[in-house]
């Protein structure tokens, strides 16, 4: 793996414009996450010097790549749980910048908030005392919006209403992120915050073996396809952490929501085909949405009738959010960010498939 | 109406609260966190009307009959006080205090006040179990408990899972005077303290860290224990917990003079074992027809409750007859759901567990 020094892409001409230099603190929330650690590598690419990496264990295998590639000396790891105040005071110190990628990914409801918008909040509180963060990019999910009033084949992006039934949704994570998206915005609202809400589509990439939640589900021993003909928001992790950098040095953003998806989206059958062709053979169900949505309808009255006896994992508003089927919309971003898918979805789906060759899952 | 107040809005109280809104008796009147984000979430989640960051404020304001304390233990005994204090009944999650000392404390003042406690001991109460006290209060044994063995596991996952769950030294489970051992061992002590009629007890603990935990650099914790424990009337248990054995079980035997009573929580099966003689040849071929009969029988008892829908899963079931029970208790002067006899026992057994196993911290 190789990373492109400072000069480089220096001379690329982004970094005059910028709002934060190569000698800039900057500070990085889930470093050692699948998206933060090319966040890291992305941002060492742009030559930044100083790099705060916050992380919960002393070492992780992504961030411990990353620095391998690199010379080290850029990247501070700070070792630190954003549930204490005194951590997070600690972290923000000097930042100009700060990519808060840690996220709550846990079962629960109260976990998932503890862990996204708790954590948050402690963050923003320490980003307020420190009084240098000229940006705070908030990484939140595409999972947050509401679809019910898009009809089928209809365009998701950032003017869609936030799903105000996460919880009918059953989806604690979906509910952690929008609830981290509000205490953001009440912290530019009145604290002056300078924000930016950074929404990627499913990441893919190496690093990820499984095939995402989108296409289908692996249950009572077969592959559920449920995405068919949908198209799949899929964005390239090199690509949505090339976004997410953008989003916090270029100028004249505050404020700003943006979905991050790549170009020349695949369909959900393509997806799958290319996946069994290269990765491995395996069967699987073709579920058409209507089945699925009455079978979801289904096991949503059946779990209210039984007083949870069959917790609500299958429910409409779920089967609406993810199979429905809609077209997703990067022209904000690109707009605004000046940003460009620099993988293409071919040899990103070429790099995911040999990833996940090379590190088998189950589907 | 039954007004309930949570105490410590985390993933437990999404547990307790669940069961509470089955409960027809009862409303929740408030839930109480010292992070005011978490007690906002949780009260908007489930139409709680009111919030607070502060016991003493809620208390003062909501006036709840009964509290559910589901913090992390170091704070049950300050907490479970004030409650007890403001003259509402307590339901304290388990581990029910630090030490015995601290669950004595409680108790005597919640008698004294004319109030009432239980502790979070919901794996008591699930079918089984409830099936294996019933037989037991039926005289099935033959007499009083000769033996008992309780074995409780638990799974600490995959190397990355187990490390980042128990690398965090500040994490409360850490710190506590057991560690991991005492958030999780009380389901498994409590079911040998029911039956363990005698006041003296002796204890024998024998702890080490396994070594998965070793190999991840965790062997200052001890996930595996054994206890041998005995009253003066002769009754005797072994404990075993463990987080290597495979499958993960959670086990319970209770031998009598006459007959035996085998509970297996994880799959909802209870076996009688009876000490009749078969004749030769016959003993090898009868009794497994007897036991499997019984398997089938538990097969079909299962799914009849499933029919009517009064399954679920055990230990979300054993939660809610725990509450309802305790409620009743409250409510109507019904019997306490577990004596306190029983937490207090389960206390020392744990406070004897404990302080051997720090004499001997190099077990390993």
């Amino acid at each position: 793996m190789s990373v492109t020094v400072g000069s480089e892409l220096a001379a690329q001409g982004g970094q005059s414009r910028m709002i934060a230099g190569a000698e800039d603190q900057i500070l990085v929330t889930g470093a050692n996450g699948f998206i933060g650690s090319w966040v890291v590598r992305s941002l060492l690419a742009r030559g930044f010097r100083r790099i705060r990496c916050l992380t919960r264990a002393s070492s992780g295998s992504n961030l411990d790549r990353v620095r391998a590639e690199s010379d080290g000396s850029a990247v501070e790891v700070f070792q630190g749980n954003l549930l204490s105040p005194e951590a997070c005071v600690k972290a923000a110190r000097g930042a100009a910048v700060v990519y808060h990628l840690a996220a709550g990914v846990e079962k629960s409801f109260p976990g998932c908030f503890l862990n996204s918008a708790v954590t948050t909040r402690n963050l923003l509180d320490a980003v307020t005392v420190a009084g240098t963060v000229r940006r705070f990019v908030n990484v939140s999910s595409l999972a947050v919006y509401s679809n019910a009033k898009v009809r089928r084949g209809g365009i998701i992006d950032e003017t869609c209403a936030i799903d105000a039934h996460l919880v009918e949704r059953s989806d604690p994570y979906a509910y952690g992120k929008a609830k981290q998206d509000e205490i953001v915005r009440e912290y530019g609202l009145v604290q002056g915050l300078r924000y930016v809400i950074v929404r990627p589509g499913v990441t893919f990439g190496p690093g990820k073996a499984k095939i995402p939640g989108r296409v289908g589900m692996d249950t009572f021993g077969v592959f559920l396809h449920l995405g068919l003909g949908n198209v799949m928001p899929l964005t390239y992790v090199e690509n949505c952490a090339e976004a997410i950098v953008l989003s916090g040095l270029t100028p004249g953003i505050e404020g700003q929501e943006l979905n991050i998806v790549d170009d020349d989206l695949p369909r959900s059958r393509d997806f799958l085909r290319r996946y069994k062709r290269a990765v491995r053979r395996f069967m699987t169900v073709p579920v058409p949405y209507p089945v699925f949505y009455l079978f979801s309808a289904t096991w949503e009255k059946y779990s209210n009738w039984s007083g949870g006896q069959l917790p609500p994992v299958f429910n409409r508003k779920t089967c609406e959010a993810y199979y429905k089927g809609h077209v997703f919309s990067n022209q904000k971003a690109k707009a605004l960010l000046g940003w460009q898918p620099r993988v293409g979805m071919n040899e990103a789906l070429d790099k995911f498939c040999a990833y996940a060759r090379d590190h088998m899952v189950g589907a | 109406m039954i007004r309930v107040a949570i105490v410590g809005c985390g993933k437990m109280a999404d547990q307790h609260a669940s069961q509470i809104r089955k409960i027809r008796s009862a409303t929740l009147v408030a839930a109480c966190d010292a992070e005011p984000l978490m007690a906002r979430q949780i009260a908007e989640r489930f139409d709680i009307p009111a919030w607070f960051t502060d016991v003493d404020e809620m208390l003062a304001s909501a006036h709840p009959d009964v509290v559910h304390v589901t913090t992390p233990p170091q704070s049950h005994l300050e907490i479970g006080r004030k409650c007890l204090e403001a003259g509402a009944s307590a339901y304290i999650e388990k581990p029910f205090t630090l030490n015995t000392a601290d669950a004595v404390e409680l108790i005597d003042l919640a008698q004294r006040k004319g109030v009432k406690l239980t502790a979070g001991h919901n794996a008591q109460f699930t079918h089984v179990m409830l099936e294996m006290r019933r037989l037991v209060a039926d005289g099935f044994l033959g007499g009083q408990a000769v033996h008992m063995q309780s074995l409780y596991c638990y799974e600490l996952g995959d190397p990355a899972y187990a490390k980042a769950m128990l690398g965090d030294p500040d994490h409360w489970a850490r710190k506590l005077p057991g560690s991991l051992l005492q958030n999780i061992m009380s389901h498994g002590v409590a079911r040998i303290a029911e039956f363990m009629k005698g006041d003296q007890i002796v204890v024998l603990a024998h702890g080490f860290s396994s070594p998965f935990l070793r190999a991840i650099g965790q062997g200052d914790i001890i996930d595996e224990l054994r206890l041998i424990v005995r009253d003066e009337n002769a009754t005797t248990a072994y404990f075993t917990f463990s987080s290597q054995i495979s499958p993960s079980v959670h086990q319970f035997q209770v031998h009598g003079p006459k007959r035996t009573v085998v509970v297996d929580d994880d799959h909802q099966v209870l076996l009688r074992l009876d000490n009749r003689e078969y004749k030769s040849y016959l003993r090898f071929f009868v009794p497994p027809a007897v036991v499997a009969r019984q398997y089938v029988g538990n097969l079909a008892r299962n799914v009849r409750r499933f029919a009517k829908r009064d399954f679920h899963m055990p230990n979300d079931a054993g939660l809610l007859t725990l509450i309802a029970s305790f409620y009743r208790s409250v409510a109507d002067s019904a019997p306490l759901p577990i004596p306190y006899r029983e937490i207090l026992l389960t206390s020392r057994i744990m406070d004897a567990a404990f302080g051997q196993l720090s004499k001997h911290a190099d077990v390993s």
